[in-house]
């Protein structure tokens, strides 16, 4: 086994010791109602429109649940249940959120979230997927539909399907690459599949008119702030060449039992700098020429446990990264500036060379 | 051959070297720090963020998840190498710990040219364990890598004392390189550590975060009130004391750090680095605690290679002198090799005095003329002097470093540790004499406690000659020549041994072991001289040693090594026939005795184990048997070829 697998078994390892006991410790919801929903602004094809989120409270996401620990960074699966919900249950769950859309026709887009894969059956059965998307065929105004999964779970029969049952409408799989270098995705993040696995995922998609959603993690743990910036400009340029439809940048938030916050506690780890994410996102539209969407939504962000400055500034960076999120100007990072950006410039000098945490 | 060069000199570990980067040859210890300022000794960088116009060579580390499948090694010629390692990843335990060692061995085994092993300087993480050094060091070291590369944290808890005690832990002969957050108040105790290399590149945080650096203290810089005084070019360009550009207070913090490092090598160079060491302490508590605790955990280290003889002046000021290296040193070779000779019946305990030596005082010159004033005392008499932080000094041993040139505050109170330090001493001391001997203790104050404190522990009788006054009064003095005509039996010795000779056996007792002033200086040597100037030793009409007043110390003639030789003690042998020239060199020396310490006295053998030369050793031992180059002997005396 080479240093580098060594190394991976050692963060699998850990993960999975820092999940700890919490999967089986979640608490029992009313499997009626979602996770989550919520609705916002937001560029729906092409214009300005409303989004509806909806987090579906499922048994959570397989790589989370299974011996290999989840992704160092997150804990989404601790918003699901630990019973699986029926298929009924789902689709009430569905039900519920849509009651957020208030009847006006602007175009909206529909986002399921379900802290897993919407299309991994042992998660969302057959049954209640249809029912979901066909419930969604019926609603004019929902124009843009996003769906999350992993890649193992888009083939070329599924995409039939829901191309099929949504008809003309612009679909999007949002998929969590985080990066397109596998040893940052394998070793940083445990997660597990290959970008070669999701460049197929992405083709197989495009061949039902179905575009692919990248999100792309900025700072996962074990990076330097300066290699979090570098690897996600690399995986930018990636997914430009294999032309995604959007790039969503996330920038690592800390989220409960997991290995991040571990560190977090340990002060072996920060949230990447709001001036990281600025970095990124002028990068990102500078190189994808307004052919591809690029968004950014923080969670946590100007918080101690989200993406942050030194707080003065927070607010300020803050809403100009959801204003780009908006309209796509990257006129809106040109006047920010701040004391703090020549500590966070000394940090990316400083971190790889002194291998400290700052 | 290694680009790094150790150089003559010592003070504690603290030692002065050459690396050669590229063309430049630069004098160690320097100050590291990233390219983007003006004035580091050696600039430094990640490879993958290397400004285009960095040509010179410099200190580079690789990322870990750089996407380049080559290493691109052409971009920096002659560069000093740090293999590529994980942020954080020691925070998963002992098995990542060795798994970021394994990794680095591969990485110089695997992506780098062969020959590039020498400029690698290896990562070892500060929660490295002393089992996972000593397995992969030798590793290292076979690669012949350059040396390591240390990470302070700055906030001198655990973390940076551990990675203290890595440092005392690597070979000697590797360069190592301190990076991290290191103020300036903490360069001196890196420096005494022996690093070789210091990040300053927290002048740049510090500026980033409006604070103006300073050797001991830290300022922040308000547009509300004005800012220090400093004269430096770059604050003194300012007009208005309250607006600093950032850059502005990138200068003045580089400044400091050169500022620092300056004072810390004068120091060093006068003997004086430990005393610096101590007065940074009063720059933090945090500053204060790290030095306690690698006092504690790492004074081997640190008297290892601190020189036997120093400075003729020694100021030892706080409670951190009290356990330092020279110090504890004195105290313990007294305990373990001093012996008084048998006829010695009587014990006289007297204060110290400011002037060193003691002798050369006005008080002991009183005390002294109090003693001869008692005819045929002197024989019987030991004289033992109380003091802090040494703890007991035998008349003989006064000329000795540090009691020849220490200098302490003097208050007339003394805390309980110096006390109870002094108390031990002087219990142990005394049971060196026959219980039928006599105690007479001519102190007051400060020393009369520590006696009090001490004896329910002594076993002779003790007479109090001054009873809560100064032991210089004249009555004082009166009652004590009183007490000492009491005491004297009269029944010494009609003819004793000199006090020249005491001197000597004493002296050599110290420098060589118990049993080398009976070898040495045999009962018909003859000995001639004063204690202030030289005293010379004959046996059979042959010198065999000599005390030179001045540093209190023997130095030994090729008769005198002969002697001595059997003791098994200060040896160093060579692996030749005879020594030429005036010095052995650490290249030739592949055995010595490991408790040699710079300044000794030392005998040199040849392959064959004879004596061939006498000297001073300019290292310690363990440096002359590891180091393949630099001075180890300065020659005094040899066999002619």
């Amino acid at each position: 086994m080479s240093t580098t697998q060594k190394i991976q078994d050692e963060i699998l390892k850990a993960s999975l010791k820092a999940r700890g006991r919490s999967v089986e410790h979640r608490k029992t919801r009313d499997p009626r109602r979602p996770a989550a929903k919520w609705v916002a602004e937001a560029r729906v094809v092409g214009v300005r429109g409303k989004a509806l989120s909806i987090v579906l409270s499922t048994i959570g996401c397989s790589h989370a649940r299974g011996d290999s620990g989840g992704c160092t960074m997150c804990s989404y699966l601790l918003d699901g249940t630990s019973k699986s919900p029926t298929p009924e249950e789902l689709i009430d769950q569905f039900k519920s959120a849509l009651k957020e859309l208030d009847g006006t026709d602007i175009p909206h887009s529909v986002k399921i979230y379900t802290s897993g894969s919407f299309f991994d059956s042992d998660e969302i059965p057959d049954t209640a997927r249809r029912e979901i998307l066909s419930i969604i065929s019926g609603l004019t105004e929902v124009q843009e539909v996003v769906l999350e999964t992993r890649p193992e779970y888009v083939t070329d029969s599924v995409m039939a399907e829901v191309r099929g049952v949504l008809g003309d409408r612009a679909i999007e799989l949002g998929i969590g690459l985080e990066s397109s270098s596998d040893l940052v995705r394998t070793v940083c993040v445990n997660k597990q599949f290959e970008y070669d696995e999701f460049r197929v995922s992405v083709e197989t998609a495009r061949r039902h008119d179905i575009g692919v959603r990248a999100y792309v993690l900025l700072k996962p743990p074990f990076l330097t702030e300066s290699e979090a910036i570098a690897d996600v400009k690399r995986t930018i340029d990636d997914l430009v060449a294999l032309k995604a439809a959007t790039i969503s940048v996330n920038p690592v938030n800390i989220q409960r039992n997991t290995l991040v916050e571990r560190f977090w506690n340990r002060r072996r780890y920060r949230p990447p700098w709001l001036w990281s994410v600025v970095e990124v996102l002028q990068y990102a539209h500078e190189v994808s020429k307004g052919e591809i969407n690029i968004v950014c939504d923080p969670a946590a962000a100007g918080k101690i446990r989200g993406t942050h400055n030194c707080s003065k500034c927070d607010k300020a960076v803050v809403d100009a990264i959801r204003q780009f999120s908006l309209d796509g100007d990257p006129r809106v990072f040109a006047h920010l500036n701040c004391d703090c950006k020549s500590l966070w410039k000394h940090t990316l000098e400083h971190e790889g060379i002194s291998l400290l945490v700052h | 051959m290694s680009l790094f060069q150790i150089d003559r000199g010592h003070d504690g570990p603290a030692r002065v070297g050459r690396i050669k980067v590229g063309e430049k040859e630069l004098k160690t210890p320097v100050l590291a720090g990233p390219s983007s300022i003006q004035g580091s000794h050696l600039d430094y960088g990640t490879i993958s963020r290397l400004d285009s116009n960095a040509e010179s060579p410099m200190l580079v580390t690789f990322s870990f998840f750089s996407r380049d499948d080559s290493t691109d090694l052409a971009s920096t010629p002659d560069s000093l190498l740090i293999p590529p390692v994980p942020l954080a990843l020691s925070e998963l335990g002992h098995d990542a710990i060795a798994l970021i060692l394994e990794h680095q061995l591969e990485f110089i085994t695997q992506s780098l040219p062969p020959d590039v092993s020498a400029r690698v300087l290896v990562r070892i993480p500060s929660d490295c364990s002393e089992e996972t050094l000593s397995k992969y060091v030798p590793q290292f070291v076979k690669l012949g890598v350059l040396g390591a590369a240390l990470s302070f944290d700055g906030l001198l808890g655990m973390n940076d004392l551990n990675t203290l005690r890595i440092r005392a832990l690597l070979p000697l002969q590797w360069l190592v390189v301190a990076l991290g957050r290191v103020s300036p108040s903490f360069i001196p105790l890196l420096h005494y550590m022996g690093f070789d290399v210091m990040d300053m590149g927290h002048a740049l945080e510090a500026a980033a975060q409006r604070e103006r650096l300073w050797p001991t203290s830290t300022e922040h810089v308000s547009t509300v009130s004005e800012a220090r005084f400093c004269p430096c070019p770059s604050c003194s360009s300012i007009a208005v004391r309250k607006s600093f550009p950032t850059s502005a207070l990138e200068l003045h913090n580089t400044m400091v750090y050169h500022l620092i490092l300056s004072e810390s090598q004068s120091a060093m160079r006068s003997g004086q680095l430990r005393w610096l060491v101590e007065s940074m302490t009063h720059s933090s508590p945090s500053n204060a605690t790290i030095l306690r605790m690698a006092d504690t955990s790492l004074s081997g280290f640190m008297e290892e290679f601190t020189p036997t003889s120093g400075p003729k002046h020694l100021p030892l000021i706080g409670p951190e002198s009290y356990n330092s290296p020279a110090v504890k040193r004195f105290r313990e070779r007294v305990s373990e090799r001093y012996t008084p000779p048998e006829v010695k019946s009587v014990v006289l305990l007297l204060p110290c005095s400011a002037r060193k030596p003691y002798s050369d005082s006005k008080t002991h010159r009183r005390f002294l003329s109090a003693i001869d004033s008692v005819p045929g005392i002197r024989g019987e008499l030991a004289e033992v002097i109380l003091t802090s932080p040494l703890g007991v000094v035998p008349r003989e041993l006064e000329r000795m470093f540090p009691a020849s040139s220490y200098d302490i505050p003097v208050t007339g109170t003394w805390d309980f540790e110096e006390t109870s330090i002094a108390s031990q001493a002087l219990v142990t001391h005394l049971t060196k004499f026959s219980e039928d001997s006599v105690v007479v203790a001519h102190v007051s104050g400060g020393y009369m406690d520590i006696v009090k404190m001490a004896e329910p522990e002594i076993r002779q009788g003790i007479i109090y000659t001054t009873v809560d006054q100064s032991p210089t009064r004249s009555d004082s003095l009166e009652a004590l020549k009183e007490t000492l005509r009491d005491v004297h039996s009269g029944s010494g010795k009609t003819n004793p041994p000199s006090y020249l000779q005491y001197i000597l056996r004493s002296t050599a007792d110290y420098q060589f072991g118990r049993g080398a002033g009976e070898i040495l200086v045999p009962d018909d040597a003859r000995i001639r001289g004063k204690p202030y100037g030289t005293i010379l030793c004959k046996v059979h009409g042959e010198q065999v040693c000599a005390f030179i007043g001045d540093t209190g110390m023997l130095s030994l003639t090729l008769a005198g090594g002969k002697l001595i030789r059997p003791l098994e003690r200060s040896w160093v042998r060579f692996e030749g026939d005879r020594a030429k020239g005036g010095s052995i060199f650490a290249v030739g020396i592949h055995k010595a005795d490991t408790s040699i310490r710079p300044g000794d006295e030392v005998i040199v053998l040849n392959s064959s184990d004879e004596v061939v030369a006498v000297g001073k050793s300019e290292m310690s031992g363990r440096e002359m048997c590891e180091l393949t180059r630099g001075r180890a002997v300065s020659i005094r005396h040899k066999l002619e070829a």
